[in-house]
């Protein structure tokens, strides 16, 4: 459906076969605002009523995550972590696979969790991807207030850990890491209305993807054969740059970087079509 | 008169088991068929009776007509004549295979009543929601709230309450109310007058009525409540088979509808 005004006539909408949009119809995002802030209001209120621990259950999670690899790939795997001390190394990388894989895991049951709601009624199906995304990064931000606590003990208690300039740079490595899992998140979204089977491979794939991607091992770990194809996954320089920007150890370079963001970005542009063209379909193949 | 609402040729085809098996299998089998130039088994179209060959399903067929500002316009049917589908592609759910509809001002619709209510959060939680999921801005709905609680006879001291300790009286009276309350030029609205009790029926029609005559708000309504058609709606039109077979009076559609009915 493509929605054009004042052609011809004056309508205001003009309802037609195809959907013709290549991009984000931010105007009308921006006109659905506020029911974009309640679906963010909602689902993350509704977390955690009717629970004990409430909100400290975003900081609990990881605690005991990072206390787990400590223990399996820190003493058991015995797997160095560069130099950095473990419960660092260790909470970074599930603080970020987590924002990452939350982000996915939710957007990616975008049009099966709110099939009654799309059928039902119209607004920007779009909104639903976004609050998502908001929401997992609100975890991710209150995770990283935490890890900011205990990365403060640890610079002024005088550890081998040393912030560089690329600290700077973390809004962007942030941005990349919700991009790509909405990218990958919608994409996927779009493609499980039509097969089914996709879902069961998004659990397991996201499992694997997990240790194709430093996140309980740094880079440095790798042999040099097999590095090339670390580089192939867009996630590698986000979880080596977050490092080196906080910690001082990683991969920073540049190319690498921006050959990653513009895979990024190409992703989740892949995304936006797919999910366009689904968006008014879906409803009669669901 | 202005009109507001125009239907052109309309269609809306629906392939039977294609997509509903959600088979790679058979899509592979249309790429390599598309590939060789061959016919593609999955998309030809069966032209002597509504359910093709191929499983192809007219659920719309060539559907024309228009509704002019201020009209209430009753859609009757029997079940799967396509009311719904064409409130569906009007409301923007589903895309039509052919033809359009132009709309003129802002469309609101009711497809059914409390979409999009979650039973976690409190009657006044749901009632922000909702109507920002049908499009109101919070300003809107900060106006109206205590005109949306007065209608909905829920009273102040549960609007605070999760809404999964209502009665399904009071969840399907809020609901109501909030989409009562939704500016818009034109309302459509699919059965959801077959909630609440027979009281709180009368009292949303008067409503909707009241809305049409007063603001000039433009109304398609589906009913297989022929009482409440006669009462709201001025004109209606009759669909069967996903044809459009006669447009008129209320009344009358009415009437040739009950002698379809008892002919079937």
């Amino acid at each position: 459906m493509a929605l054009e005004k004042g052609k011809g006539e004056d309508w205001d909408l003009v309802i037609t076969p195809k959907n013709k949009l290549l991009w984000l119809d931010i105007k009308e995002i921006v006109q659905y605002k506020d029911l974009l802030f309640l679906l963010i209001r909602r689902d993350f209120v509704s977390v955690y009523k009717q629970t004990i621990l409430g909100p400290l259950w975003f900081v609990f999670q990881p605690i005991v995550s990072t206390i787990m690899y400590m223990f399996v790939f820190g003493s058991i795997a015995k797997m160095g972590t560069d130099g950095i001390p473990q419960p660092l190394f260790y909470f970074t990388g599930n603080m970020l696979w987590t924002f990452f894989s939350n982000t996915l895991t939710k957007c990616q049951d975008t049009f099966n969790a709110n099939a009654g709601l799309f059928g039902k009624v119209y607004f920007p199906r779009f909104t639903i991807p976004i609050s998502y995304t908001v929401n997992s990064f609100f975890t991710f931000l209150i995770q990283f207030a935490f890890l900011t606590i205990f990365y403060v003990f640890y610079l002024i208690s005088g550890t081998a850990v040393t912030p560089t300039w690329w600290i700077f740079l973390t809004p962007v490595l942030i941005l990349q890491t919700a991009l790509l899992g909405m990218g990958i998140g919608i994409l996927i979204s779009a493609l499980t209305t039509k097969y089914r089977d996709l879902r069961q491979l998004v659990s397991f794939g996201l499992g694997i993807l997990m240790y194709a991607t430093p996140v309980v091992y740094p880079l440095s770990n790798v042999p040099g054969q097999w590095k090339l194809l670390f580089y192939l996954n867009p996630m590698t320089p986000v979880f080596e740059m977050f490092r080196y920007a906080f910690l001082g150890k990683g991969m920073h370079n540049i190319w690498m970087w921006s050959a990653s963001l513009i895979a990024t970005l190409l992703i989740f542009w892949l995304g936006v079509v797919t999910f366009n063209h689904n968006e008014k379909t879906f409803i009669d193949v669901i | 008169m202005d009109t507001v609402v125009r239907v052109e040729h309309l269609n809306k085809e629906y392939r039977l088991g294609v997509i509903g098996n959600g088979s790679l299998y058979r899509d592979i089998q249309s790429w390599i068929a598309k590939i060789r130039h061959k016919e593609d088994p999955w998309t030809e179209i069966g032209a002597e009776s509504r359910v093709g060959r191929r499983g192809r399903f007219m659920a719309l067929d060539d559907v024309s007509f228009e509704v002019g500002r201020g009209e209430r316009l009753g859609i009757v049917g029997r079940n799967g004549a396509g009311k719904s589908t064409l409130l569906k592609i009007m409301s923007q759910i589903t895309a039509p295979t052919g033809g359009c509809i132009k709309i003129r001002g802002k469309i609101a619709s009711l497809l059914e009543v409390g979409t999009g209510f979650h039973p976690e959060l409190t009657g006044r939680e749901n009632i922000y929601l909702n109507g920002a999921i049908l499009g109101m801005h919070k300003s809107e709905i900060d106006k109206k709230f205590d005109e949306i609680v007065a209608f909905s006879e829920i009273g102040g001291e549960f609007i605070d309450t999760p809404v999964k300790r209502y009665s399904s009286g009071m969840f399907v009276r809020l609901a109501f109310a909030v989409a009562a309350h939704l500016e818009s030029d034109i309302l459509i609205a699919d059965e959801v007058l077959a909630v609440g009790d027979s009281r709180f029926q009368e009292k949303s029609l008067g409503a909707m009525k009241a809305a049409s005559e007063n603001q000039g708000r433009t109304i398609l309504f589906v009913s297989h409540g022929m009482g409440a058609l006669k009462q709201l709606c001025q004109k209606g039109i009759l669909l069967e088979h996903g044809r459009l077979i006669d447009a008129g009076p209320m009344d009358d559609i009415a009437t040739k509808y009950e002698k379809l009915l008892q002919g079937a």
